[in-house]
């Protein structure tokens, strides 16, 4: 280990990017993808938003439910527990903020498309509109958690998940061509859950579990 | 306890080693130099997570945590998850300005270097 100066910044960001590193947030948001083409599909079977939005909201806890476990189990016992620094902090706040901004917009959204005819709002309208929606706020809020946890290959996933809204709705104003929902959320949620997979693979040859520490050591974890 | 005094920090009047450059031998040791970094940009840390970024052993990490506590550097609190012991370890303020006013003093002495 030779004596050198670090770069404080750098050594910080590295250190915080490495717990992205495990591929369970990109399999997160993987499966989240395809959460949401399972209510959609169950929307047009039942024609039931109820159904549809039940069924989405449970998958969505489960996968969260599931993502801090594997957190804690996987994660935790290889790379350690910190608390990040006062400027991280406000980072991951921010975050946060932009991740309820986007549900908030979405709810909004999809809320204008139910009284859009009591708006004046066309279907055409909507249609052309709310894919454009559902792109830029994709585009943003996944650009936003690239950029403030400095996470690059958010911004990649940003523009996947942002696609999925045009890949539905425009085939069908244009051509009438009706993609179904779940092979389009499955088309871009495959680049995603497939760079998840080949990162948790190599998360867990690269990082063992460190045994635990000699009793004479006092260093209990 | 005059001999760790001595041990921490050395005048520019020392005679031999990095005692020339008048910069703190405790934080001078590469494997300390790299645990008082690594909690020098995180507010606090266990165990586990310096030995991961520091990639030190059990043993080297706890006799280095012993030394920078001793210097009255970093402060480790032991508390329990559960049933599972943990033990935080954070810099403290002295800890703090001590590694900065480290690497004044050794950037002052780099910098009459040209390359």
């Amino acid at each position: 280990m030779a004596t050198q100066l670090p770069d404080l910044k750098a050594l910080e960001r590295q250190a915080f990017a490495r717990f992205y590193d495990d591929g369970l947030f990109d399999l997160l948001l993987g499966l989240m993808m395809i959460a949401l083409s399972l209510g959609a599909a169950i929307q047009d079977w039942l024609d039931s938003e109820s159904a549809a939005f039940a069924v989405m909201l449970a998958a969505a806890v489960v996968l969260v439910i599931s993502f801090k476990v594997l957190r804690v189990r996987l994660v935790r016992p290889r790379l350690g527990d910190f608390k990040p620094g006062p400027e991280r902090r406000h980072r991951i706040a921010a975050t946060r903020l932009a991740l309820l901004g986007s549900f908030v917009l979405g709810v909004v959204a999809f809320g204008v498309v139910g009284v859009a005819g009591g708006l004046g709002i066309s279907p055409a309208a909507v249609e052309v509109l709310l894919p454009l929606v559902w792109f830029g706020n994709a585009i943003v809020v996944l650009g936003i958690m690239a950029y403030l946890l400095d996470v690059p290959r958010f911004y990649f996933y940003g523009v996947l998940f942002g696609l999925v809204g045009p890949l539905l709705m425009w085939p069908d104003v244009l051509w009438d061509v009706r993609i179904p929902p779940p092979l389009a959320f499955g088309i871009l949620a495959a680049p995603i859950l497939a760079i998840g997979t080949w990162k948790l693979v190599r998360f867990l040859k690269t990082y063992p579990v460190h045994g635990a520490p000699e009793p004479e050591t006092n260093l209990g974890d | 306890m005059g001999l760790p005094n001595r041990r921490r920090t050395l005048a520019t009047d020392d005679r031999g080693g990095a005692g020339q450059v008048g910069v703190d031998r405790l934080i001078h040791e590469p494997a300390r130099l790299a645990i008082m970094t690594n909690l020098f940009v995180v507010e606090s840390a266990n165990a586990t997570y310096l030995l991961q970024q520091t990639g030190l052993t059990w043993g080297n990490l706890g006799s280095h945590l012993v030394k920078l506590e001793a210097a009255g550097y970093l402060s480790t609190n032991k508390s329990f998850r559960g049933k599972q012991p943990q033990t935080t370890i954070a810099l403290t303020p002295v800890g703090r300005a001590a590694l900065l006013v480290y690497r004044r003093q050794l950037f002052a002495a780099l910098d009459p270097i040209s390359e």
